[in-house]
Protein backbone atom coordinates (compact mmCIF):
# COMPACT_ATOMS: atom_id res chain seq x y z
CA UNK A 1 0.00 0.00 0.00
CA UNK A 2 0.98 3.61 -0.47
CA UNK A 3 0.17 6.41 1.92
CA UNK A 4 1.21 9.90 0.85
CA UNK A 5 0.55 13.08 2.78
CA UNK A 6 1.19 16.67 1.76
CA UNK A 7 3.41 15.84 -1.22
CA UNK A 8 4.89 18.98 -2.73
CA UNK A 9 7.21 19.21 -5.73
CA UNK A 10 8.78 22.44 -6.90
CA UNK A 11 10.37 23.23 -10.24
CA UNK A 12 12.16 26.50 -9.74
CA UNK A 13 9.64 28.99 -8.42
CA UNK A 14 6.67 26.94 -9.66
CA UNK A 15 4.92 24.44 -7.41
CA UNK A 16 3.97 21.46 -9.60
CA UNK A 17 2.38 19.45 -6.77
CA UNK A 18 0.68 21.36 -3.97
CA UNK A 19 0.20 19.15 -0.95
CA UNK A 20 -1.21 15.98 -2.52
CA UNK A 21 -2.62 13.20 -0.31
CA UNK A 22 -3.04 9.71 -1.73
CA UNK A 23 -4.03 6.31 -0.37
CA UNK A 24 -3.56 3.29 -2.61
CA UNK A 25 -4.48 -0.10 -1.15
CA UNK A 26 -3.08 -3.52 -1.79
CA UNK A 27 -5.42 -5.63 -3.92
CA UNK A 28 -6.81 -2.58 -5.73
CA UNK A 29 -6.10 -0.65 -8.91
CA UNK A 30 -5.94 3.09 -8.30
CA UNK A 31 -6.00 5.56 -11.18
CA UNK A 32 -4.48 9.05 -11.19
CA UNK A 33 -6.55 11.34 -13.41
CA UNK A 34 -6.46 14.94 -14.53
CA UNK A 35 -6.03 17.17 -17.58
CA UNK A 36 -2.69 17.76 -19.26
CA UNK A 37 -0.24 19.48 -16.91
CA UNK A 38 -2.20 18.58 -13.78
CA UNK A 39 0.86 16.88 -12.23
CA UNK A 40 -0.08 13.20 -12.73
CA UNK A 41 3.31 12.00 -13.99
CA UNK A 42 5.09 14.17 -11.43
CA UNK A 43 3.08 12.55 -8.65
CA UNK A 44 3.93 9.09 -9.95
CA UNK A 45 7.66 9.92 -10.13
CA UNK A 46 7.53 11.35 -6.61
CA UNK A 47 5.85 8.14 -5.36
CA UNK A 48 8.59 6.14 -7.10
CA UNK A 49 11.26 8.14 -5.27
CA UNK A 50 12.61 9.62 -8.49
CA UNK A 51 12.00 13.26 -7.57
CA UNK A 52 12.99 15.30 -4.55
CA UNK A 53 9.77 16.27 -2.80
CA UNK A 54 8.37 17.50 0.49
CA UNK A 55 5.79 15.61 2.51
CA UNK A 56 5.50 12.03 3.71
CA UNK A 57 5.41 8.96 1.51
CA UNK A 58 5.09 5.51 3.02
CA UNK A 59 5.21 2.37 0.91
CA UNK A 60 4.26 -0.89 2.59
CA UNK A 61 4.52 0.88 5.93
CA UNK A 62 8.12 2.06 5.39
CA UNK A 63 9.19 5.64 4.74
CA UNK A 64 10.25 5.99 1.10
CA UNK A 65 13.15 8.30 1.93
CA UNK A 66 14.68 5.77 4.29
CA UNK A 67 15.04 3.10 1.61
CA UNK A 68 18.29 2.45 -0.24
CA UNK A 69 18.06 2.44 -4.07
CA UNK A 70 18.02 -1.36 -4.16
CA UNK A 71 15.53 -1.72 -1.30
CA UNK A 72 13.30 0.84 -3.03
CA UNK A 73 13.50 -1.10 -6.30
CA UNK A 74 12.43 -4.26 -4.48
CA UNK A 75 9.45 -2.40 -3.04
CA UNK A 76 8.24 -0.24 -5.94
CA UNK A 77 8.30 -0.98 -9.66
CA UNK A 78 7.89 1.96 -12.03
CA UNK A 79 6.90 1.84 -15.69
CA UNK A 80 7.42 5.20 -17.43
CA UNK A 81 5.17 6.66 -20.09
CA UNK A 82 7.97 6.48 -22.65
CA UNK A 83 11.23 4.64 -22.30
CA UNK A 84 14.55 6.02 -23.42
CA UNK A 85 15.72 2.50 -24.11
CA UNK A 86 16.35 2.25 -27.82
CA UNK A 87 18.86 -0.52 -28.00
CA UNK A 88 19.12 -3.94 -29.57
CA UNK A 89 19.15 -5.75 -26.20
CA UNK A 90 17.12 -8.98 -26.41
CA UNK A 91 13.72 -8.86 -24.70
CA UNK A 92 14.79 -11.48 -22.14
CA UNK A 93 17.83 -9.33 -21.21
CA UNK A 94 15.64 -6.26 -20.74
CA UNK A 95 13.24 -8.22 -18.51
CA UNK A 96 16.22 -9.64 -16.58
CA UNK A 97 17.22 -6.06 -15.70
CA UNK A 98 14.29 -6.19 -13.29
CA UNK A 99 16.35 -8.50 -11.09
CA UNK A 100 19.24 -6.04 -10.68
CA UNK A 101 18.05 -5.00 -7.22
CA UNK A 102 18.22 -8.65 -6.14
CA UNK A 103 21.45 -9.76 -7.80
CA UNK A 104 23.43 -6.49 -7.81
CA UNK A 105 26.03 -5.65 -10.41
CA UNK A 106 28.22 -8.71 -9.93
CA UNK A 107 25.79 -11.41 -8.87
CA UNK A 108 24.71 -14.09 -11.30
CA UNK A 109 20.97 -14.76 -11.58
CA UNK A 110 19.96 -17.74 -9.47
CA UNK A 111 16.94 -20.01 -9.60
CA UNK A 112 14.60 -17.44 -8.05
CA UNK A 113 15.73 -14.83 -10.56
CA UNK A 114 15.22 -17.15 -13.52
CA UNK A 115 11.76 -18.12 -12.26
CA UNK A 116 10.79 -14.45 -11.80
CA UNK A 117 11.96 -13.61 -15.33
CA UNK A 118 10.14 -16.59 -16.86
CA UNK A 119 6.99 -15.79 -14.93
CA UNK A 120 7.09 -12.13 -16.02
CA UNK A 121 7.56 -13.14 -19.66
CA UNK A 122 4.70 -15.63 -19.43
CA UNK A 123 2.34 -13.27 -17.68
CA UNK A 124 2.81 -10.58 -20.31
CA UNK A 125 2.66 -13.05 -23.21
CA UNK A 126 6.22 -12.34 -24.32
CA UNK A 127 7.70 -15.83 -24.32
CA UNK A 128 7.73 -15.99 -28.12
CA UNK A 129 9.53 -12.64 -28.31
CA UNK A 130 12.18 -13.39 -25.68
CA UNK A 131 15.06 -13.38 -28.18
CA UNK A 132 13.90 -10.44 -30.28
CA UNK A 133 15.79 -7.13 -30.16
CA UNK A 134 13.92 -4.54 -28.09
CA UNK A 135 14.29 -1.77 -30.67
CA UNK A 136 12.66 -3.96 -33.34
CA UNK A 137 9.38 -4.28 -31.40
CA UNK A 138 6.19 -2.29 -31.88
CA UNK A 139 5.25 0.34 -29.30
CA UNK A 140 2.67 -2.00 -27.77
CA UNK A 141 5.17 -4.83 -27.51
CA UNK A 142 7.77 -2.53 -25.95
CA UNK A 143 5.15 -1.52 -23.37
CA UNK A 144 4.62 -5.13 -22.46
CA UNK A 145 8.39 -5.67 -22.13
CA UNK A 146 8.67 -2.74 -19.73
CA UNK A 147 5.75 -4.10 -17.73
CA UNK A 148 7.40 -7.53 -17.68
CA UNK A 149 10.62 -5.94 -16.41
CA UNK A 150 8.62 -4.26 -13.65
CA UNK A 151 6.96 -7.57 -12.75
CA UNK A 152 10.34 -9.31 -12.67
CA UNK A 153 11.39 -7.02 -9.81
CA UNK A 154 8.88 -8.84 -7.62
CA UNK A 155 7.92 -5.50 -6.10
CA UNK A 156 4.51 -5.52 -4.38
CA UNK A 157 3.78 -1.98 -5.60
CA UNK A 158 3.42 -1.17 -9.29
CA UNK A 159 3.36 2.39 -10.67
CA UNK A 160 2.47 2.84 -14.34
CA UNK A 161 2.45 6.10 -16.29
CA UNK A 162 -0.22 6.04 -19.01
CA UNK A 163 0.22 2.33 -19.73
CA UNK A 164 -2.49 2.27 -22.42
CA UNK A 165 -1.21 5.23 -24.42
CA UNK A 166 -0.82 4.30 -28.13
CA UNK A 167 -2.35 0.85 -27.56
CA UNK A 168 -5.25 -0.37 -29.70
CA UNK A 169 -8.48 -1.35 -28.01
CA UNK A 170 -7.62 -5.05 -27.79
CA UNK A 171 -4.19 -4.52 -26.22
CA UNK A 172 -5.62 -1.84 -23.97
CA UNK A 173 -8.28 -4.17 -22.60
CA UNK A 174 -5.75 -6.98 -22.20
CA UNK A 175 -3.50 -4.66 -20.21
CA UNK A 176 -6.35 -3.61 -17.92
CA UNK A 177 -7.17 -7.28 -17.38
CA UNK A 178 -3.53 -7.93 -16.48
CA UNK A 179 -3.46 -5.04 -14.02
CA UNK A 180 -6.62 -6.41 -12.44
CA UNK A 181 -5.10 -9.85 -12.03
CA UNK A 182 -1.94 -8.34 -10.54
CA UNK A 183 -4.06 -6.48 -7.99
CA UNK A 184 -5.96 -9.68 -7.21
CA UNK A 185 -2.58 -11.24 -6.39
CA UNK A 186 -2.27 -8.67 -3.62
CA UNK A 187 -0.22 -5.99 -5.36
CA UNK A 188 -0.86 -2.28 -5.07
CA UNK A 189 -1.36 -0.96 -8.59
CA UNK A 190 -1.36 2.78 -9.36
CA UNK A 191 -1.78 3.92 -12.97
CA UNK A 192 -1.92 7.35 -14.54
CA UNK A 193 -4.76 7.24 -17.06
CA UNK A 194 -6.15 9.73 -19.56
CA UNK A 195 -9.35 7.87 -20.37
CA UNK A 196 -12.04 8.63 -17.79
CA UNK A 197 -14.14 5.73 -19.06
CA UNK A 198 -11.18 3.36 -18.58
CA UNK A 199 -10.66 4.66 -15.06
CA UNK A 200 -14.26 4.14 -14.14
CA UNK A 201 -14.53 0.73 -15.76
CA UNK A 202 -11.20 -0.81 -14.81
CA UNK A 203 -9.99 0.79 -11.57
CA UNK A 204 -11.27 0.59 -8.03
CA UNK A 205 -10.28 4.00 -6.76
CA UNK A 206 -9.26 7.25 -8.41
CA UNK A 207 -7.62 10.53 -7.55
CA UNK A 208 -8.41 13.55 -9.73
CA UNK A 209 -5.79 16.29 -9.96
CA UNK A 210 -5.94 19.83 -11.26
CA UNK A 211 -3.04 22.29 -11.16
CA UNK A 212 -1.10 20.04 -8.81
CA UNK A 213 -3.86 19.69 -6.21
CA UNK A 214 -6.45 17.00 -5.47
CA UNK A 215 -9.97 17.86 -6.61
CA UNK A 216 -11.56 14.50 -5.79
CA UNK A 217 -10.44 11.13 -4.42
CA UNK A 218 -12.33 7.95 -3.65
CA UNK A 219 -14.09 5.10 -5.45
CA UNK A 220 -13.70 5.49 -9.23
CA UNK A 221 -17.45 5.79 -9.92
CA UNK A 222 -17.68 8.69 -7.47
CA UNK A 223 -14.59 10.51 -8.75
CA UNK A 224 -15.52 10.03 -12.41
CA UNK A 225 -18.95 11.58 -11.98
CA UNK A 226 -20.70 14.63 -13.30
CA UNK A 227 -19.64 17.30 -10.80
CA UNK A 228 -15.86 16.68 -10.58
CA UNK A 229 -15.59 16.07 -14.32
CA UNK A 230 -17.39 19.33 -15.08
CA UNK A 231 -15.22 21.21 -12.56
CA UNK A 232 -11.90 19.90 -13.89
CA UNK A 233 -12.47 19.32 -17.59
CA UNK A 234 -15.39 21.70 -18.23
CA UNK A 235 -17.38 18.95 -19.96
CA UNK A 236 -20.71 17.28 -19.31
CA UNK A 237 -20.72 13.58 -18.49
CA UNK A 238 -23.32 11.64 -20.50
CA UNK A 239 -23.36 8.18 -19.00
CA UNK A 240 -25.51 6.36 -21.52
CA UNK A 241 -23.71 7.46 -24.68
CA UNK A 242 -20.69 6.01 -26.47
CA UNK A 243 -19.40 2.54 -27.37
CA UNK A 244 -18.41 -0.18 -24.94
CA UNK A 245 -15.91 -2.97 -25.63
CA UNK A 246 -14.88 -6.15 -23.83
CA UNK A 247 -12.23 -8.78 -24.46
CA UNK A 248 -13.63 -11.58 -26.62
CA UNK A 249 -13.66 -15.10 -25.13
CA UNK A 250 -10.55 -17.01 -26.18
CA UNK A 251 -12.50 -19.61 -28.21
CA UNK A 252 -14.40 -16.91 -30.09
CA UNK A 253 -13.15 -17.22 -33.68
CA UNK B 1 38.06 -15.21 -31.55
CA UNK B 2 38.39 -13.27 -34.79
CA UNK B 3 39.65 -10.20 -32.90
CA UNK B 4 42.20 -12.27 -31.00
CA UNK B 5 43.41 -13.85 -34.26
CA UNK B 6 43.64 -10.42 -35.90
CA UNK B 7 45.65 -9.13 -32.94
CA UNK B 8 48.07 -12.07 -33.11
CA UNK B 9 48.51 -11.62 -36.87
CA UNK B 10 49.10 -7.88 -36.60
CA UNK B 11 51.43 -8.45 -33.65
CA UNK B 12 53.53 -10.98 -35.57
CA UNK B 13 53.77 -8.64 -38.57
CA UNK B 14 54.71 -5.73 -36.28
CA UNK B 15 57.72 -7.60 -34.98
CA UNK B 16 59.01 -8.19 -38.51
CA UNK B 17 58.34 -4.78 -40.09
CA UNK B 18 60.38 -1.71 -39.26
CA UNK B 19 63.81 -0.14 -39.57
CA UNK B 20 66.63 -2.49 -38.66
CA UNK B 21 67.89 -5.74 -40.15
CA UNK B 22 66.75 -8.83 -38.22
CA UNK B 23 69.26 -11.00 -40.06
CA UNK B 24 72.01 -9.27 -38.13
CA UNK B 25 72.30 -11.66 -35.19
CA UNK B 26 74.11 -9.15 -32.99
CA UNK B 27 71.29 -6.61 -33.21
CA UNK B 28 68.28 -8.90 -33.72
CA UNK B 29 67.41 -9.19 -30.04
CA UNK B 30 67.69 -5.44 -29.51
CA UNK B 31 65.43 -4.72 -32.50
CA UNK B 32 62.88 -7.30 -31.37
CA UNK B 33 62.86 -5.91 -27.83
CA UNK B 34 62.24 -2.38 -29.12
CA UNK B 35 59.51 -3.54 -31.49
CA UNK B 36 57.89 -5.70 -28.81
CA UNK B 37 57.72 -2.72 -26.42
CA UNK B 38 56.24 -0.57 -29.16
CA UNK B 39 53.75 -3.29 -30.10
CA UNK B 40 52.72 -3.73 -26.48
CA UNK B 41 52.37 0.06 -26.21
CA UNK B 42 50.00 0.01 -29.21
CA UNK B 43 48.04 -2.90 -27.74
CA UNK B 44 47.66 -1.23 -24.34
CA UNK B 45 46.85 2.24 -25.72
CA UNK B 46 44.46 0.93 -28.38
CA UNK B 47 42.64 -1.31 -25.95
CA UNK B 48 42.38 1.51 -23.40
CA UNK B 49 40.97 4.01 -25.90
CA UNK B 50 38.42 1.58 -27.34
CA UNK B 51 37.29 0.35 -23.91
CA UNK B 52 37.00 3.98 -22.77
CA UNK B 53 34.92 4.68 -25.87
CA UNK B 54 32.56 1.79 -25.14
CA UNK B 55 31.99 3.08 -21.60
CA UNK B 56 31.54 6.73 -22.52
CA UNK B 57 29.10 5.81 -25.31
CA UNK B 58 27.05 3.95 -22.70
CA UNK B 59 27.16 6.77 -20.16
CA UNK B 60 25.97 9.31 -22.73
CA UNK B 61 23.66 6.80 -24.47
CA UNK B 62 25.22 7.99 -27.69
CA UNK B 63 27.16 5.69 -30.02
CA UNK B 64 28.92 8.73 -31.46
CA UNK B 65 30.55 9.77 -28.17
CA UNK B 66 34.33 9.55 -27.81
CA UNK B 67 36.46 9.33 -24.64
CA UNK B 68 37.88 12.77 -25.47
CA UNK B 69 34.41 14.20 -24.75
CA UNK B 70 35.25 14.33 -21.02
CA UNK B 71 38.25 16.64 -21.41
CA UNK B 72 40.75 14.21 -19.89
CA UNK B 73 42.43 13.62 -23.27
CA UNK B 74 43.02 17.35 -23.71
CA UNK B 75 44.15 17.57 -20.06
CA UNK B 76 46.65 14.75 -20.59
CA UNK B 77 47.88 16.33 -23.78
CA UNK B 78 48.35 19.68 -22.04
CA UNK B 79 50.20 17.97 -19.19
CA UNK B 80 52.55 16.36 -21.71
CA UNK B 81 53.16 19.63 -23.52
CA UNK B 82 53.76 21.45 -20.23
CA UNK B 83 56.42 19.02 -19.01
CA UNK B 84 58.14 19.04 -22.40
CA UNK B 85 58.40 22.80 -22.12
CA UNK B 86 59.36 22.86 -18.46
CA UNK B 87 61.61 19.82 -18.50
CA UNK B 88 64.84 21.78 -18.67
CA UNK B 89 63.85 24.15 -15.85
CA UNK B 90 62.53 21.35 -13.66
CA UNK B 91 65.67 19.27 -14.14
CA UNK B 92 67.85 22.29 -13.43
CA UNK B 93 66.02 23.00 -10.18
CA UNK B 94 66.28 19.35 -9.17
CA UNK B 95 62.50 19.09 -9.03
CA UNK B 96 62.38 15.81 -10.94
CA UNK B 97 63.99 13.84 -8.14
CA UNK B 98 64.70 10.32 -9.24
CA UNK B 99 62.33 10.37 -12.23
CA UNK B 100 64.05 9.05 -15.34
CA UNK B 101 64.07 11.57 -18.20
CA UNK B 102 62.02 9.32 -20.50
CA UNK B 103 59.30 9.02 -17.84
CA UNK B 104 58.73 12.75 -17.40
CA UNK B 105 56.44 13.00 -20.43
CA UNK B 106 54.04 10.14 -19.52
CA UNK B 107 53.93 11.29 -15.91
CA UNK B 108 53.09 14.81 -17.08
CA UNK B 109 50.28 13.36 -19.21
CA UNK B 110 48.86 11.48 -16.24
CA UNK B 111 49.01 14.57 -14.04
CA UNK B 112 47.27 16.68 -16.68
CA UNK B 113 44.57 14.07 -17.15
CA UNK B 114 43.95 13.74 -13.43
CA UNK B 115 43.70 17.53 -12.95
CA UNK B 116 41.10 17.62 -15.71
CA UNK B 117 39.31 14.61 -14.24
CA UNK B 118 39.30 16.25 -10.79
CA UNK B 119 37.59 19.37 -12.15
CA UNK B 120 35.01 17.24 -13.96
CA UNK B 121 34.29 15.17 -10.84
CA UNK B 122 33.85 18.34 -8.80
CA UNK B 123 31.00 19.24 -11.14
CA UNK B 124 29.53 15.74 -11.00
CA UNK B 125 29.57 15.82 -7.20
CA UNK B 126 27.35 18.88 -7.36
CA UNK B 127 24.73 16.76 -9.11
CA UNK B 128 25.44 17.67 -12.70
CA UNK B 129 23.07 16.10 -15.22
CA UNK B 130 24.20 14.54 -18.46
CA UNK B 131 24.02 17.78 -20.44
CA UNK B 132 26.03 19.68 -17.83
CA UNK B 133 28.58 16.88 -17.81
CA UNK B 134 28.85 17.05 -21.60
CA UNK B 135 29.22 20.83 -21.60
CA UNK B 136 31.77 20.73 -18.76
CA UNK B 137 33.82 18.20 -20.72
CA UNK B 138 33.57 20.42 -23.79
CA UNK B 139 34.66 23.49 -21.82
CA UNK B 140 37.60 21.61 -20.28
CA UNK B 141 38.65 20.34 -23.70
CA UNK B 142 38.56 23.85 -25.14
CA UNK B 143 40.44 25.25 -22.15
CA UNK B 144 43.24 22.68 -22.23
CA UNK B 145 43.52 22.84 -26.02
CA UNK B 146 43.89 26.62 -25.75
CA UNK B 147 46.59 26.27 -23.08
CA UNK B 148 48.26 23.57 -25.17
CA UNK B 149 48.24 25.77 -28.28
CA UNK B 150 49.82 28.56 -26.27
CA UNK B 151 52.57 26.22 -25.07
CA UNK B 152 53.10 25.00 -28.65
CA UNK B 153 53.51 28.60 -29.78
CA UNK B 154 56.04 29.30 -27.00
CA UNK B 155 57.94 26.11 -27.85
CA UNK B 156 58.51 27.29 -31.43
CA UNK B 157 61.22 29.68 -30.14
CA UNK B 158 63.50 26.64 -29.82
CA UNK B 159 63.53 24.37 -32.88
CA UNK B 160 64.10 21.03 -31.16
CA UNK B 161 61.58 21.77 -28.43
CA UNK B 162 58.98 22.96 -30.95
CA UNK B 163 59.53 19.79 -32.96
CA UNK B 164 59.11 17.61 -29.88
CA UNK B 165 55.89 19.34 -28.84
CA UNK B 166 54.37 19.08 -32.34
CA UNK B 167 55.46 15.46 -32.65
CA UNK B 168 53.85 14.62 -29.30
CA UNK B 169 50.67 16.43 -30.34
CA UNK B 170 50.40 14.40 -33.55
CA UNK B 171 50.66 11.12 -31.63
CA UNK B 172 53.10 8.27 -32.02
CA UNK B 173 54.54 5.22 -30.32
CA UNK B 174 58.11 5.64 -31.53
CA UNK B 175 59.48 6.49 -28.11
CA UNK B 176 57.61 3.82 -26.15
CA UNK B 177 59.83 1.61 -24.03
CA UNK B 178 59.19 -1.05 -21.40
CA UNK B 179 59.17 1.55 -18.61
CA UNK B 180 56.29 3.39 -20.33
CA UNK B 181 54.35 0.16 -20.69
CA UNK B 182 54.98 -0.69 -17.03
CA UNK B 183 53.58 2.70 -16.03
CA UNK B 184 50.46 2.52 -18.21
CA UNK B 185 49.60 -1.19 -18.00
CA UNK B 186 48.35 -1.27 -14.38
CA UNK B 187 46.15 1.75 -15.06
CA UNK B 188 44.64 0.13 -18.15
CA UNK B 189 44.17 -3.25 -16.49
CA UNK B 190 42.61 -1.60 -13.43
CA UNK B 191 40.33 0.61 -15.52
CA UNK B 192 39.27 -2.24 -17.80
CA UNK B 193 38.55 -4.67 -14.95
CA UNK B 194 36.53 -2.02 -13.12
CA UNK B 195 34.62 -1.20 -16.31
CA UNK B 196 33.75 -4.86 -16.84
CA UNK B 197 32.61 -5.18 -13.22
CA UNK B 198 30.38 -2.07 -13.56
CA UNK B 199 28.91 -3.27 -16.85
CA UNK B 200 25.46 -4.20 -15.55
CA UNK B 201 24.50 -0.80 -14.12
CA UNK B 202 25.83 0.73 -17.33
CA UNK B 203 23.46 -1.56 -19.25
CA UNK B 204 20.58 -0.32 -17.12
CA UNK B 205 21.56 3.30 -17.74
CA UNK B 206 20.75 2.72 -21.42
CA UNK B 207 17.11 3.05 -20.32
CA UNK B 208 17.72 6.54 -18.95
CA UNK B 209 18.23 7.80 -15.43
CA UNK B 210 14.68 7.40 -14.14
CA UNK B 211 14.32 3.81 -15.23
CA UNK B 212 17.81 2.83 -14.06
CA UNK B 213 17.17 4.44 -10.68
CA UNK B 214 13.79 2.76 -10.35
CA UNK B 215 15.50 -0.59 -10.99
CA UNK B 216 17.92 0.00 -8.11
CA UNK B 217 20.92 1.61 -9.80
CA UNK B 218 22.75 4.33 -7.89
CA UNK B 219 22.93 6.55 -10.96
CA UNK B 220 25.28 9.17 -9.61
CA UNK B 221 27.79 6.63 -8.27
CA UNK B 222 27.68 4.62 -11.49
CA UNK B 223 28.23 7.68 -13.63
CA UNK B 224 30.99 9.04 -11.38
CA UNK B 225 32.94 5.79 -11.37
CA UNK B 226 32.43 5.32 -15.10
CA UNK B 227 33.96 8.76 -15.65
CA UNK B 228 36.89 7.81 -13.42
CA UNK B 229 37.54 4.61 -15.42
CA UNK B 230 37.35 6.46 -18.73
CA UNK B 231 39.68 9.16 -17.38
CA UNK B 232 42.21 6.58 -16.19
CA UNK B 233 42.09 4.65 -19.48
CA UNK B 234 42.51 7.74 -21.68
CA UNK B 235 45.25 9.15 -19.44
CA UNK B 236 47.22 5.93 -19.82
CA UNK B 237 46.67 5.93 -23.59
CA UNK B 238 47.83 9.53 -24.05
CA UNK B 239 50.81 8.87 -21.77
CA UNK B 240 51.86 6.11 -24.16
CA UNK B 241 51.06 7.55 -27.56
CA UNK B 242 50.03 11.21 -27.33
CA UNK B 243 46.91 12.31 -29.20
CA UNK B 244 45.43 9.36 -31.06
CA UNK B 245 42.11 10.12 -32.68
CA UNK B 246 39.15 7.96 -33.69
CA UNK B 247 40.09 4.70 -31.90
CA UNK B 248 37.67 5.26 -29.02
CA UNK B 249 34.96 6.40 -31.39
CA UNK B 250 35.18 3.89 -34.22
CA UNK B 251 36.09 0.58 -32.58
CA UNK B 252 33.14 0.16 -30.15
CA UNK B 253 30.76 1.51 -32.80
CA UNK B 254 32.03 -1.03 -35.33
CA UNK B 255 31.87 -3.94 -32.86
CA UNK B 256 28.39 -3.28 -31.47
CA UNK B 257 26.51 -5.04 -34.34
CA UNK B 258 28.60 -8.17 -33.76
CA UNK B 259 28.81 -8.41 -29.96
CA UNK B 260 25.63 -6.55 -28.99
CA UNK B 261 25.06 -3.53 -26.77
CA UNK B 262 25.59 -5.19 -23.36
CA UNK B 263 28.66 -3.56 -21.84
CA UNK B 264 30.52 -6.58 -20.53
CA UNK B 265 31.08 -8.28 -23.92
CA UNK B 266 31.38 -4.89 -25.62
CA UNK B 267 34.17 -3.65 -23.32
CA UNK B 268 36.04 -6.95 -23.63
CA UNK B 269 35.70 -6.98 -27.42
CA UNK B 270 36.72 -3.29 -27.56
CA UNK B 271 39.90 -4.07 -25.62
CA UNK B 272 40.86 -6.64 -28.26
CA UNK B 273 39.53 -4.67 -31.23
CA UNK B 274 41.19 -1.41 -30.16
CA UNK B 275 44.47 -3.22 -29.57
CA UNK B 276 44.37 -4.83 -33.02
CA UNK B 277 43.27 -1.59 -34.72
CA UNK B 278 46.00 0.57 -33.19
CA UNK B 279 48.69 -2.08 -33.69
CA UNK B 280 47.64 -2.26 -37.38
CA UNK B 281 47.71 1.55 -37.72
CA UNK B 282 51.16 1.66 -36.12
CA UNK B 283 52.31 -1.08 -38.48
CA UNK B 284 50.99 0.99 -41.39
CA UNK B 285 52.77 4.10 -40.07
CA UNK B 286 56.05 2.21 -40.10
CA UNK B 287 55.45 0.45 -43.42
CA UNK B 288 54.48 3.51 -45.47
CA UNK B 289 57.35 4.54 -47.77
CA UNK B 290 57.60 8.10 -46.48
CA UNK B 291 60.76 10.09 -45.70
CA UNK B 292 59.68 10.44 -42.06
CA UNK B 293 57.44 8.03 -40.16
CA UNK B 294 53.80 9.07 -40.54
CA UNK B 295 52.40 10.29 -37.18
CA UNK B 296 50.14 7.66 -35.63
CA UNK B 297 47.36 10.17 -34.91
CA UNK B 298 47.32 11.03 -38.61
CA UNK B 299 47.08 7.35 -39.62
CA UNK B 300 44.24 6.60 -37.18
CA UNK B 301 42.40 9.65 -38.51
CA UNK B 302 42.98 8.71 -42.15
CA UNK B 303 41.83 5.13 -41.55
CA UNK B 304 39.22 5.86 -38.89
CA UNK B 305 37.31 8.69 -40.56
CA UNK B 306 36.34 6.77 -43.74
CA UNK B 307 35.52 3.67 -41.67
CA UNK B 308 33.36 5.79 -39.42
CA UNK B 309 31.52 7.35 -42.38
CA UNK B 310 30.94 3.87 -43.80
CA UNK B 311 29.55 2.70 -40.45
CA UNK B 312 27.22 5.70 -40.35
CA UNK B 313 25.91 4.96 -43.84
CA UNK B 314 25.44 1.29 -42.93
CA UNK B 315 23.48 2.27 -39.80
CA UNK B 316 21.26 4.55 -41.87
CA UNK B 317 20.62 1.85 -44.45
CA UNK B 318 19.65 -0.61 -41.72
CA UNK B 319 17.41 1.93 -39.99
CA UNK B 320 15.59 2.74 -43.26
Amino acid sequence: MIRARGVRVRRGAREVLRGVDLDARAGEVTSVLGPNGAGKSTLLRALAGLLPCEGEIEVGGAALLGLSPRARAQTIAYVPQRTQLQSALPVAAVVAQGRYAHTGGLGRPGGADRRAIASALARTGLEALADRAFDRLSTGEQRRVLLARALATGAPTLLLDEPTEALDVGHSLALHALLRSLAEDGRTVVAVLHGLDDARRHTDRAILLQDGAVVAAGPSDEVVSAAPVREVYGVTLREREGLAFALAPEDDG
Amino acid sequence: MFLAAALVAVGAASLVVGPGDLSDEALRDAFLRLRAARLLGAVVAGGALAAGGAIVQGVFRNPLASPSILGTTAGASFGGQAVLLLHGSLAGAGALGGVAPEMVLPIGCLLGAFVSLGVLLAFVRRGADLLTLLLTGFALTSLFLAFGSFLTAIAQERYELGRAVVSFTLGGLGGVGWAHVRLALPLVVGGAVAAVLWARPLDLLLSGEDEAQSLGVDVRATRTWAIVWVGVLTAAAVALGGNIAFVGLVVPHALRPFVGVAHRPLVLASLLGGAAFLAACDLLARALPTTVEAPLGVITGLVGAPVFLWLLMRDRREAA
